[in-house]
């Protein structure tokens, strides 16, 4: 590979400011349970207070504080993100690569199942399986993963297929590598930006999923989350407690939607130089 | 052009596959009684012969096999079971939930792809200039806002802050309002959803067609029309911007599933009476035969729309009858 993607990235100042948000709300997301003032399942807060110095977003319907419901959910829908990015990542790759090696019928019916899974609305998968079983966190992590991998497994596999082909490929195998030490010595570096690409996509689609489940009820209502504060916040806007407690977990979860989407910019960017900005253009 | 026949015809069937696994399968493999779970959590306190004449209403003492084969004359039927919450046929409920979503649906996949089309193509053609820029940082930051976030903030500013437009409905009830009157007050209701829908759409078009612009304009017959004194307008949409969206074709089905996606939470935020709000009350009520009715609806809406362009594909793309 002839890019340097760090080096590019630092350069990238979309990409920068991107990470630099991210970094920030990682960090908050991960202190949380140290720099939430209150506890936010301790409902002895009197309700619906305005903000102040002891509350800084004010409380809400049955008392908790919504800074402290604030960061906790921030905390759940990144944990969400990267876990269901991993495993969606993982599946994709494993899913990809042996589609592309293996060939045949096996390949035929997986690649059919990824055109099928980008067809259907898989939302709707999401929400009968929910209804059916009313799962735990864990388990939607899962499902949502099996719905989600389609995108990377066909990318893989192109790319595997095609490396495949390469002369150095041939060259190790002839020299008498075996499989698995052309796959990993050969392929799965060259796979790196399908996977960094994915796993920033992939998060930023969980962290969606995640709130508009939630929104719709989907989850455990005493889990903490951006979609579950929307949701109850929105059944009392007629008490005018938009601003401090609407628009919060809105604002958060576009602070943190927007900052996976620049970074996942800045990567497309890097390995596929022909988009780059400030290129001019040769016409 | 045989070899890609097939393997459309084979996610298809698999797509259907998923969809009886999901409608039919599922629940009967679930721990427990179809039965049981159906009505759990509702306040029915089942009787011994009350249990019984469900479970032969259901056809759940059939074997197996039986069951599928009743299961499909029903579908075939459009019958989509009976929703005990709302004591109508769920087919009924969605019938009547499918053409909001539709006018939803629609108008917004027509205006979003204008929108992206001619942003994305400006954008390209002017690449690394002003307009260029600021129009990529705004899209790409409009990309990140959810459409959830959108929705509930136009919600809060346009009908609670300025009380502009209605914020449920999708018409005033008892208006008695006839003719034009009637429709303006549908277009009225129409507003917010479908700016919602459509903003939150555009940027993944822009996005698209400026990336696929990019690759169009270093093409040789970009340089001859422009050598041969053509406008620049004719150049940049007749020749460049033709095959420039060509991704976006074979991307229209992924978009439509996209489009259903968002317009459950746009539904559901502004109490529109579509697909998604109707999706909604099936889940605070744990409605599962509404719920499988939808699935059923949504996956075959898509099903329907992803053949047509299929077949239209070859036509828009001449190509791909040589390619494969």
């Amino acid at each position: 590979m002839h890019i340097k993607p760090f080096q590019e990235f630092a350069k990238d100042k979309i990409g920068v400011a991107g990470l630099v948000l991210i970094l920030f709300l990682f960090t908050t997301a991960i202190l949380a349970p140290v720099i939430a003032p209150h506890d936010p399942w301790d409902y002895s807060a009197s309700s619906f207070q305005q903000p102040s110095k002891e509350h800084l977003l004010g409380t809400n319907d049955i008392g908790y504080d919504i800074f402290s419901e604030l960061l906790w959910s921030l905390r759940t829908s990144i944990l969400f993100g990267i876990a269901v990015a991993a495993i969606t990542c993982t599946l994709g790759l494993v899913l990809g690569v042996s589609a592309a090696l293996i060939g045949g019928m096996y390949d035929m019916l997986v690649m059919r199942l990824a055109d099928a899974l980008l067809a259907i609305p898989t939302i709707m998968i999401l929400i009968l399986i929910a209804a059916y079983f009313k799962p735990s966190t864990t388990v939607l992590i899962i499902a949502l993963s099996l719905v989600l991998w389609q995108t990377i497994a066909r990318g893989v596999r192109a790319q595997t297929l095609s490396l495949k082909t390469k002369l150095y490929v041939k060259a190790a195998n002839n020299m008498g590598a075996p499989t698995s030490y052309i796959m990993y010595k050969h392929i799965m570096p060259e796979l790196f930006p399908l996977y960094a690409m994915g796993f920033v996509t992939k998060a930023r689609i969980a962290v969606f999923m995640e709130a508009g489940l939630s929104f719709l009820g989907i989850f455990d209502p005493t889990t903490k989350s951006l979609g579950i504060m929307m949701s109850y916040a929105m059944r009392y806007l007629y008490l005018d407690v938009w601003f401090n407690w609407l628009l919060p977990p809105v604002f958060a979860l576009s602070l943190l939607i927007v900052s996976l989407g620049l970074i996942s910019y800045a990567i497309e960017e890097i390995f596929d130089p022909r988009l780059r900005r400030n290129n001019a253009t040769p016409i | 052009m045989r070899n890609r026949t097939m393997k459309v015809v084979v996610a298809y069937l698999l797509t259907i596959f998923i969809l009886l696994f999901l409608n039919f399968l599922l629940p009967r493999l679930l721990p427990g009684d179809a039965i049981i779970a159906m009505y759990s959590g509702h306040e029915v306190v089942m009787t011994e012969a009350m249990y019984a004449e469900l479970v032969r209403m259901h056809g759940l003492d059939l074997p197996l096999h039986e069951q599928f084969f009743m299961y499909l004359s029903e579908l075939a039927h459009g019958d989509l079971g009976y929703s005990y919450i709302c004591h109508a046929s769920t087919a009924d409920l969605i019938m009547g939930a499918l053409p909001w979503t539709l006018l939803l649906v629609g108008t917004s996949f027509i205006l979003s792809a204008i929108a992206g089309i001619v942003l994305g193509v400006e954008s390209s053609w002017r690449r690394g200039g002003r307009f260029d820029r600021s129009l990529l940082t705004f899209m790409l930051l409009l990309d990140g806002i959810p459409s959830l976030a959108i929705g509930i903030t136009a919600l809060t500013v346009f009908c609670l802050y300025f009380g502009w437009f209605p914020s449920t409905g999708a018409m005033t009830p008892y208006s008695g309002a006839e003719g034009i009157e009637h429709i303006k007050d549908i277009l009225w209701h129409l507003v917010l959803p479908l700016a919602t829908l459509t903003l939150s759409m555009i940027p993944g078009d822009y996005l698209l067609i400026r990336n696929s612009m990019m690759l169009t304009i270093r093409e040789p017959y970009v340089l001859t029309a422009r050598a041969k004194g053509i406008k620049n307008r004719r150049v940049k949409y007749l020749h460049a911007a033709r095959n420039a969206i060509l991704p976006f074709a074979t991307r229209i089905g992924i978009r439509i599933a996209y489009l259903i996606t968002g317009a459950l939470f746009i539904e559901t935020i502004f109490a529109y009476p579509g697909l998604g709000l109707l999706t909604y009350h099936a889940i605070s009520n744990r409605d599962l035969p509404l719920m499988q009715g939808i699935l059923t609806v949504s996956v075959i809406l898509v099903l329907l729309i992803n053949i047509v362009v299929d077949l239209m594909y070859k036509k828009i793309d001449p190509r791909v009858g040589y390619a494969y």
